[in-house]
C-alpha cells in the first residue's frame, strides 16, 4: 500500500493551497461586477471526493462551510458526474448561503475515478426576486428572494447547457453581467481541475490519496490539542438584532459553548425562533460563523480543512433563527452570522480573555442601487458594502474602518463608483467618538454620503441601529449605525436598517456604520494616547474628559495633575463600575 | 568603463566593467550605516585601484540603494502635510477597508499606519467630477490657511491629492502655486504628476510616498554628490529605479517613490542579462540569501513589471519590477508543530543569533544547518573560510527540535527541512508563473544569492524547468544589474473612456503627448535622440471588469482603425493566455495608456573565455559523502568552481564549491561551464 509521510503531505498541502489561492486571484481579476472584482465577496476551495475541504483560499471565511454541505448534496442529487461537468447551486437549504451566492463545482477524475472537486462561490449582482440586486431585508419567503437553483449541471462534458442559461437569463435582471461572472467562475474551476490533475500526476494517485487522509487527520489533531488546553466548562454569550425588517421586535442570538477534554460542542438554545423577515441564518452560515471564531481564538494560521472540524460539534434545533426551515427568507443572514460571532466571542471571553476582541460593528451594511444610467440608457446596479469599527483588542486599539469579521472585502473607490454609476460621493470619512472608550479604544466607524444623479431603487440590509457593539472588561460600547436621507436639510429622515425604498435624483444618502467596543477600563488608558486621539480628531475633548478622565490644556498639552484627580473622582463616583480600585 | 554600486543591508557591492578590454572586476565593502556615502566612496576607490583605472575613464557610474525602503520600514521619512478634497481627508487611512492579506482569521493583524497622521491631513472645498468638469471651484483662501498651518507645523513636504485630478489637474496645480508663494522652501508633490490614474486611495498613497521620501532622498543625494565632487570633480551619477531603468541623481528627489526596491530591481535586471547571455528569452530569476527568497520573471529578455506593487503593504501604483519575496533563506527556522508536522520559515535566525552552525549563540535549526548536516556545505569553506561552521551544533539543533519530534534520524530530518524549504519556494514561484499563464517547461532558472545553489536543481525539477544557470559572481549580481541598465521613464494617462468619442484618435493623441513628455525628460538627461526607444502599452479590460491587463501595443505614429482592431485582438489573446478564457464579442475598455521611454546604453558584452574541455582532476578538491534522498550518504566529488575550465563536462552527483556559494548537482544531471563561466545544468533523460 501507499504510505504517507508528513513531509510529502506538507508538500502536497502547499500545492493544494496554491491552487485554491490562484483560483481566487483569477476569479477576482476576471470578475465583472463590483462585488466580485473590488469587494471580493468570493471563496475558492479544493475538496475531496466526499466533499471534505482539503484546502481553501481565506478570502471570505464565512463562505467556508457551504462547499462541503453542497458537495454532499451534489453526490446525492446529481447522478452520472463526468469529466468536464460543472455543477452550480445557490440553494440555502442544500448547503448554500443566500441566493445571491452561486457556487460552482467541477469533479476531478483521474484514471476514471472521482478523486476531488474544485469549487468556488461568488456573490452575484442579481439573481431575480422581488427586489433588484437582491439585498433587500424584510422579505418573508425565499420565493421572493430570487431564483433558487438546486445542484444542476450547467456544463455537461465541457459544454454549457443553453437551456439552463436561458432559464436563468429569463429570471434575473441584468443577465449579461451575471452570466459574465458565471463564465469567469466556470473558467476558474476548469483551470483548477487541470492544476489538481498536475499535482496528482506528480505524486501519483496512491500517494495523493494517502496524504490527503493524513492531512485531514493532522487538521483534527491540531484542534484537539488546542481544545485540550482550554478549561472544561459551559459558557454562554448573547447578542441581539434590531429586528427582522418586518416587525420592530429585537431578536436574540445565544451561543452555548461546552468544553470537555479535547472536544467542544456548540448549540443555540435560547435563541429566537426563526423570523418572519429574512434575517434567518442557513445552516452552512451558522457553522461558518462558529468555526471562524474558533480558528481566530485557537490559532489563526493553523491548517484548515474538514478534519479540523471533527472535534467540534455544532448543533442547532431546526426552526431557530440559527437553523431555519424552508421556505423562510435568508437574504439578510449576514446580520445574524455576525451576531453569532459576537456572542461566541463573548462566551469565549470567560475562557480566554486575552485572545478575544471587543464587539465590532457586527453587521454587514449592504446597499444596492438600481436604476437607468442617464448617459447610456442602460440599467445599472451598484452595490456598496462598507467597513465599520473593529473591536478593541487585549493589547491594542481596534482598527478604524475595517471590513467585518467574517468577510474580507474591499470598498469601491470613490472614483471607480463615479466613473461607472450616476452618483456623486460627497464625504468618505471616519466618525469621531464612534469607538468605545477603553484601555484600548474601539475602532472608529465610517461614513459615506452618496448623492444620486438619477432616480434609484435602494434595497439594503444592515443592523445595529439599536444595540451597541459591546465593550469588554469595563470597556465602553461603541456607537450604533444610522442610515440618514438628506442629512442637514429639512427633508432629513432616518431610515430603517432593512428594506426597499425609492430615492429621487438629488437625494443624498448618508451611510453611517456602527463603531466598536473598547477593551479594559478607559481610566487605565495611557493619557498620551488619549491626547494623540484628540489631536487627530478621533476623540473629542468632551469624551477625553468624561470617558477617559483626561484633561488637556488649551494647546492640547496634557494636564497631568488635573487628569490624576479627575480619574480618582470618576472612580469614586462610579464605584459599581470600578469596584475595588 | 561602467561602475555599479549597490548598497545593501550588510554589504556594498561594486562591479566595474571595462567594455573595451573585456575585463571585469568586483569588490565588497561593509555598508556604512552611519553615513552611507562613506561606504560608496570607499567601494569606488577600491574598485578603481583593483582595476588600475582612473575616474576619467568611467563613463557611467550607477547607484542602487535601499534608502527609500529603509526610510519606510524604519518610519524615518519626512513630515508630510496632505491636502485633499474636503470630505476625503481619511481616504489615506481608510485604505480599501480590507484587513491585511494573510490575516483572514487573525484578530491581532494590522495594516501599517498611514504615513500622514490625521491632523496633518486637511481638506479644502473643491470638486471635479468624473468627466473632469469643475463642480465646486477651489477655495483658495482655504488652501492658504492649510498651508500656513503646515508651515507652523514645520512640514517638510506637502502632498496634494484631489479627486479626479488625473482628468483635470488645474486645482492641484493652483494649490501648488499658492504653496510655492507662501511656503517656497517646502518639497511639493502632486498626485496628477506622480500617478495620474484613477482609484483615489492608491494614487494618494503613491503620492504621499513621494512626499515622504523626497526630502530624505534629496539630503542623501546632495551629500553623496558633494562628497563625490570634492574627491573626483564633476561627475555624473545615475540611480536605479524600481522599474529597472535609471535616472540621474539630480532628478531623483522629485521621483523619490520610484526609488523603492531599487536594489532588488538590479538583481532582476542581472537575471535578464544572464538569460540573454545563455541565449534564452524566458527565465525565472531566484535570489536566495539569509532570510528571503526573491523571485523575478524574465519575459522575452526583460524583467516583468507590475503596476500593482508596493512596499510593506503600502501600495505603489508605479511600474516596478515584479518581485515576489518569500521568507525562505539559509537562516529560515525549522520547527515541528504539535501535530508532528514540519514547517520551515518564514521566521529567520537572521544574523543574530544566526543559524546554530555559526556558533554565534543560535540553538534553533535552520536551512543552513540542514545543508551542513547533509554535507552539502563545507564547514571549512563558508565564505571562503571566513566563517567557520560547527556541524555538531547543527546536528544538535536538528536532533533536538526536529528529528526527535518526528522520530527520524538527524539526516532524514535535515533532508525534510530542505524538502519543505524547497516546497515553499516552489509554491512561491508557481504563484507568479503558472498562475499568470506561463508554461515553465520553456524556462531557465537563473540561480543567484549565497544560498540558492544548493536548492536550485531540486526546485527546477519540481517546476518542470529543464535548465538551471548559476552565473559567476552570483553574490554580486545586483550590482551587475546596475551596469547593464538603461535610462528609463514611464508616463501614464487615464482615459475618461465613457465620453471618449473616436477612440483611435483619442489613443493616438494620448500616446503622442506622453511620448513628448518622456522624450523631453530623456533629453534633459542628455540622452541622444538616436538612443531613444519607445514602447506603448495600454491597461485594458472588458467593460465592467475592474482589474486591467497591461497589453503591449505596436508603436505606430499613424495609429488608426486597423491598428486599433489589432490592439483589441492582442488583448483577447492575452486575456485567454492569462485566464484561459476570452470574450471576443465583448466591449473592451481602454483605462490607461502607458509610454515607456528608454535611453539605451551601449550593450554590455562580457569577456568570453575559450572553451577548453579538460579533465576535472585539476578542480577536484576531495571526495566527500553527501546525503541524498532514498540513497543516504554517497561519496561524491567536490570541485572548486574557479578551477573548472570552460567547456568541461560535469556529471552529477557532485558538489561545486566557490567562496560564497555551493552548487549541488544531484543524480541524473549534467552540467557545463560556458564561455562566460556560467554553470549550465540540465537534466539527463533516461
Amino acid at each position: 500500500m501507499y504510505k504517507a509521510d508528513p513531509v510529502t503531505m506538507q508538500v502536497i498541502r502547499y500545492g493544494l493551497e496554491a491552487i485554491a489561492y490562484d483560483m481566487g486571484y483569477n476569479l477576482m481579476r476576471m470578475g465583472r461586477t463590483t462585488i466580485v472584482k473590488e469587494i471580493m465577496d468570493i471563496n475558492c476551495a479544493v475538496l475531496d471526493a466526499s466533499g471534505g475541504i482539503l484546502s481553501q483560499a481565506n478570502l471570505s471565511p464565512f463562505m467556508l462551510f457551504s462547499m462541503p454541505l453542497t458537495a454532499a448534496n451534489i453526490l446525492k442529487m446529481v447522478p452520472d458526474l463526468e469529466e468536464g461537468d460543472i455543477i452550480i447551486s445557490n440553494d440555502p437549504y442544500l448547503g448554500g448561503q443566500h441566493l445571491l451566492d452561486v457556487q460552482f463545482f467541477s469533479p476531478v477524475f483521474v484514471q476514471g475515478q472521482l478523486i476531488a472537486f474544485v469549487s468556488n462561490i461568488a456573490h452575484q449582482l442579481d439573481m431575480g426576486g422581488a427586489v433588484p440586486g437582491g439585498v433587500a431585508g424584510g422579505l418573508t419567503e425565499i420565493f421572493q428572494e430570487g431564483l433558487r437553483i438546486p445542484p444542476i449541471k450547467l456544463y455537461r462534458r465541457g459544454k454549457e447547457d443553453p437551456q439552463i442559461i436561458n432559464l436563468i437569463s429569463r429570471n434575473i435582471r441584468i443577465p449579461e453581467k451575471t452570466l459574465e461572472d458565471f463564465r469567469a467562475q466556470a473558467a476558474t474551476t476548469t483551470w483548477g481541475v487541470s492544476r489538481v490533475k498536475d499535482l496528482v500526476s506528480t505524486y501519483g494517485l496512491g500517494t495523493f490519496m494517502a496524504c490527503k487522509e493524513m492531512l485531514l487527520d493532522y487538521g483534527e489533531e491540531i484542534v484537539r490539542r488546542a481544545i485540550q488546553n482550554l478549561p472544561d466548562g459551559d459558557y454562554t454569550g448573547e447578542d441581539f438584532l434590531d429586528d427582522d425588517g418586518q416587525t420592530h421586535e429585537p431578536l436574540k442570538v445565544q451561543v452555548n459553548v461546552r468544553i470537555r477534554g479535547d472536544e467542544m460542542s456548540v448549540d443555540f438554545e435560547g435563541s429566537s425562533p426563526q423570523a418572519r423577515g429574512n434575517v434567518n441564518c442557513p445552516w452552512a452560515c451558522t457553522q461558518g460563523a462558529v468555526f471562524y471564531t474558533i480558528v481566530g481564538i485557537v490559532d489563526p494560521y493553523m491548517v484548515i480543512n474538514s478534519g479540523t472540524f471533527r472535534p467540534i460539534h455544532v448543533d442547532s434545533r431546526e426552526g431557530l433563527i440559527t437553523r431555519p426551515m424552508a421556505p423562510a427568507g435568508v437574504t439578510a443572514r449576514s446580520q445574524t452570522m455576525t451576531k453569532i460571532t459576537e456572542a461566541m466571542l463573548k462566551a469565549m471571553s470567560y475562557v480566554v480573555p486575552d485572545r478575544v476582541v471587543a464587539g465590532s460593528h457586527g453587521q454587514a451594511c449592504t446597499c444596492s442601487f438600481v436604476g437607468i444610467h442617464p448617459e447610456t440608457g442602460k440599467p445599472f446596479g451598484y452595490v456598496e458594502i462598507q467597513g465599520g469599527g473593529a473591536g478593541a483588542r487585549p493589547r491594542k486599539d481596534g482598527p478604524d474602518g475595517q471590513d467585518l469579521h467574517l468577510g474580507r472585502f474591499m470598498n469601491t473607490p470613490v472614483e471607480a463608483a463615479e466613473m461607472e454609476y450616476p452618483v456623486m460621493i460627497e464625504r468618505y470619512e471616519l466618525i469621531p467618538d464612534s469607538g468605545g472608550a477603553g484601555k484600548f479604544r474601539g475602532g472608529l466607524a465610517l461614513r459615506r454620503d452618496i448623492r444620486f444623479l438619477t432616480d434609484v431603487t435602494w434595497a439594503r440590509y444592515s443592523d445595529r441601529q439599536k444595540f451597541q457593539p459591546q465593550g469588554l472588561f469595563r470597556g465602553k460600547p461603541g456607537s450604533v449605525g444610522r442610515l440618514i436621507l438628506n442629512p442637514g436639510t429639512e427633508r432629513e429622515q432616518q431610515q430603517r436598517s432593512k428594506g426597499v425604498d425609492q430615492l429621487k435624483k438629488g437625494d443624498v444618502l448618508s451611510i453611517r456604520l456602527p463603531g466598536s467596543g473598547g477593551y479594559g477600563s478607559p481610566l487605565e488608558r495611557d493619557p498620551k494616547l488619549v491626547q494623540w486621539d484628540v489631536l487627530n480628531g478621533k476623540v473629542s475633548l468632551k469624551s477625553a474628559c468624561e470617558d477617559y478622565g483626561v484633561v488637556l490644556n488649551d494647546d492640547l498639552s496634557l494636564n497631568e495633575g488635573a487628569t490624576r484627580s479627575l480619574r480618582e473622582k470618576i472612580k469614586t463616583d462610579h464605584r459599581e463600575t470600578y469596584p475595588g480600585t | 568603463m561602467r561602475i555599479g554600486i549597490d548598497v545593501g543591508g550588510t554589504f556594498t557591492d561594486v562591479v566595474l566593467v571595462n567594455e573595451k578590454e573585456g575585463t571585469f572586476h568586483y569588490t565588497k565593502t561593509p555598508t556604512t550605516h552611519y553615513d552611507l556615502a562613506e561606504g560608496v566612496l570607499k567601494g569606488l576607490a577600491e574598485i578603481l585601484e583593483i582595476a588600475g583605472a582612473s575616474i576619467q575613464e568611467v563613463r557611467h557610474l550607477i547607484h542602487g540603494t535601499t534608502i527609500g525602503t529603509n526610510a519606510i520600514v524604519e518610519g524615518k521619512g519626512a513630515k508630510v502635510g496632505l491636502i485633499t478634497t474636503k470630505g476625503f481627508e481619511d481616504v489615506l487611512e481608510i485604505r480599501r477597508v480590507a484587513r491585511p492579506k494573510e490575516a483572514a482569521f487573525d484578530f491581532e493583524a494590522d495594516n501599517p499606519p498611514p504615513l500622514v497622521p490625521r491632523y496633518m491631513r486637511r481638506g479644502v472645498p473643491e470638486r471635479t467630477n468624473s468627466k473632469g468638469e469643475v463642480i465646486v471651484p477651489l477655495d483658495e483662501s482655504a488652501v492658504r490657511e492649510v498651508i500656513e498651518f503646515f508651515k507652523a507645523q514645520r512640514a517638510e513636504a506637502i502632498v496634494i491629492s484631489m479627486l479626479f485630478s488625473f482628468l483635470n489637474p488645474c486645482h492641484e496645480q493652483r494649490a501648488a502655486g499658492i504653496c510655492r508663494q507662501f511656503y517656497p522652501e517646502v518639497f511639493i508633490t502632486l498626485s496628477s504628476e506622480i500617478c495620474p490614474e484613477f482609484r483615489e486611495y492608491e494614487r494618494t498613497c503613491t503620492t504621499v510616498m513621494n512626499g515622504y521620501l523626497g526630502p530624505v532622498i534629496k539630503r542623501y543625494m546632495d551629500n553623496l554628490m558633494r562628497r563625490l565632487q570634492e574627491k573626483y570633480g564633476k561627475i555624473r551619477l545615475h540611480i536605479m529605479q524600481s522599474n529597472g531603468g535609471l535616472m540621474t541623481a539630480e532628478v531623483a528627489a522629485d521621483h523619490a517613490a520610484h526609488l523603492i526596491n531599487s536594489g532588488p530591481a538590479g538583481g532582476a535586471l542581472a537575471a535578464a542579462f544572464v538569460t540573454k547571455l545563455v541565449g534564452r528569452q524566458m527565465s525565472v530569476g531566484v535570489d536566495m540569501g539569509g532570510t528571503t527568497f526573491d523571485i523575478s520573471m524574465i519575459d522575452h529578455g526583460i524583467p516583468k513589471t507590475t503596476t500593482w506593487g508596493g512596499v510593506t503593504e503600502y501600495p505603489i501604483k508605479l511600474p516596478m519590477v515584479d518581485l515576489k519575496t518569500i521568507g525562505a533563506g539559509g537562516g529560515s527556522l525549522a520547527y515541528v508543530d504539535e501535530g508532528g508536522v514540519l514547517y520551515v520559515g518564514p521566521q529567520s535566525a537572521g544574523s543574530d543569533p544566526g543559524p546554530a552552525c555559526y556558533g554565534w549563540g543560535g540553538t534553533l535549526p535552520t536551512v543552513s544547518d540542514a545543508n551542513l548536516v547533509l554535507n552539502r556545505l563545507n564547514p571549512g569553506y563558508f565564505l571562503g573560510g571566513k566563517i567557520p561552521l560547527y556541524p555538531e551544533k547543527a546536528r544538535r539543533a536538528i536532533e533536538e527540535h526536529v528529528a526527535r519530534k518526528m522520530a527520524v534520524s538527524v539526516e532524514e530530518a535535515a533532508l525534510s527541512i530542505v524538502e519543505i524549504a524547497n516546497a515553499n519556494m516552489v509554491k512561491g514561484i508557481n504563484g507568479v508563473s503558472v498562475q499568470r499563464g506561463y508554461d515553465l517547461r520553456e524556462f531557465a532558472l537563473i540561480s543567484f544569492g549565497g544560498a540558492a545553489g544548493n536548492h536550485a536543481v531540486e526546485i527546477a525539477a519540481a517546476l518542470g524547468i529543464q535548465e538551471i544557470v548559476v552565473p559567476p559572481i552570483c553574490g554580486n549580481l545586483s550590482a551587475l544589474g546596475l551596469v547593464v541598465a538603461d535610462i528609463q521613464y514611464n508616463r501614464v494617462r487615464t482615459l475618461a473612456h465613457k465620453k471618449a468619442g473616436d477612440l483611435p484618435t483619442v489613443i493616438r493623441n494620448a500616446f503622442r503627448d506622453l511620448e513628448q513628455e518622456a522624450i523631453r525628460q530623456l533629453t534633459e538627461q542628455e540622452v541622444r535622440p538616436e538612443d531613444i526607444l519607445i514602447e506603448w502599452s495600454a491597461d485594458m479590460r472588458y467593460e465592467g471588469q475592474s482589474w486591467e491587463l497591461n497589453t503591449p501595443i505596436r508603436r505606430t505614429p499613424e495609429f488608426g482603425e486597423t491598428e486599433f482592431r489589432a490592439v483589441l485582438e492582442g488583448f483577447h489573446d492575452l486575456h485567454k493566455k492569462v485566464y484561459s478564457y476570452s470574450e471576443p464579442r465583448e466591449r473592451v475598455e481602454f483605462i490607461n495608456v502607458r509610454v515607456k521611454a528608454v535611453g539605451k546604453n551601449p550593450t554590455l558584452s562580457l569577456p568570453s573565455f575559450p572553451l577548453k574541455p579538460a579533465p576535472l582532476t585539476q578542480a577536484l578538491k576531495e571526495n566527500r559523502p553527501v546525503y541524498f534522498k532514498a540513497k543516504g550518504f554517497v561519496e561524491v566529488p567536490i570541485y572548486e568552481r574557479d578551477c573548472i575550465s570552460c567547456g568541461s563536462p560535469i556529471v552529477g552527483p557532485c558538489l561545486i564549491e566557490e567562496k560564497i556559494s555551493a552548487t549541488l548537482l544531484p543524480f541524473g544531471t549534467r552540467a557545463k561551464v560556458d564561455q562566460f563561466k556560467n554553470i549550465v545544468i540540465r537534466f539527463e533523460y533516461t
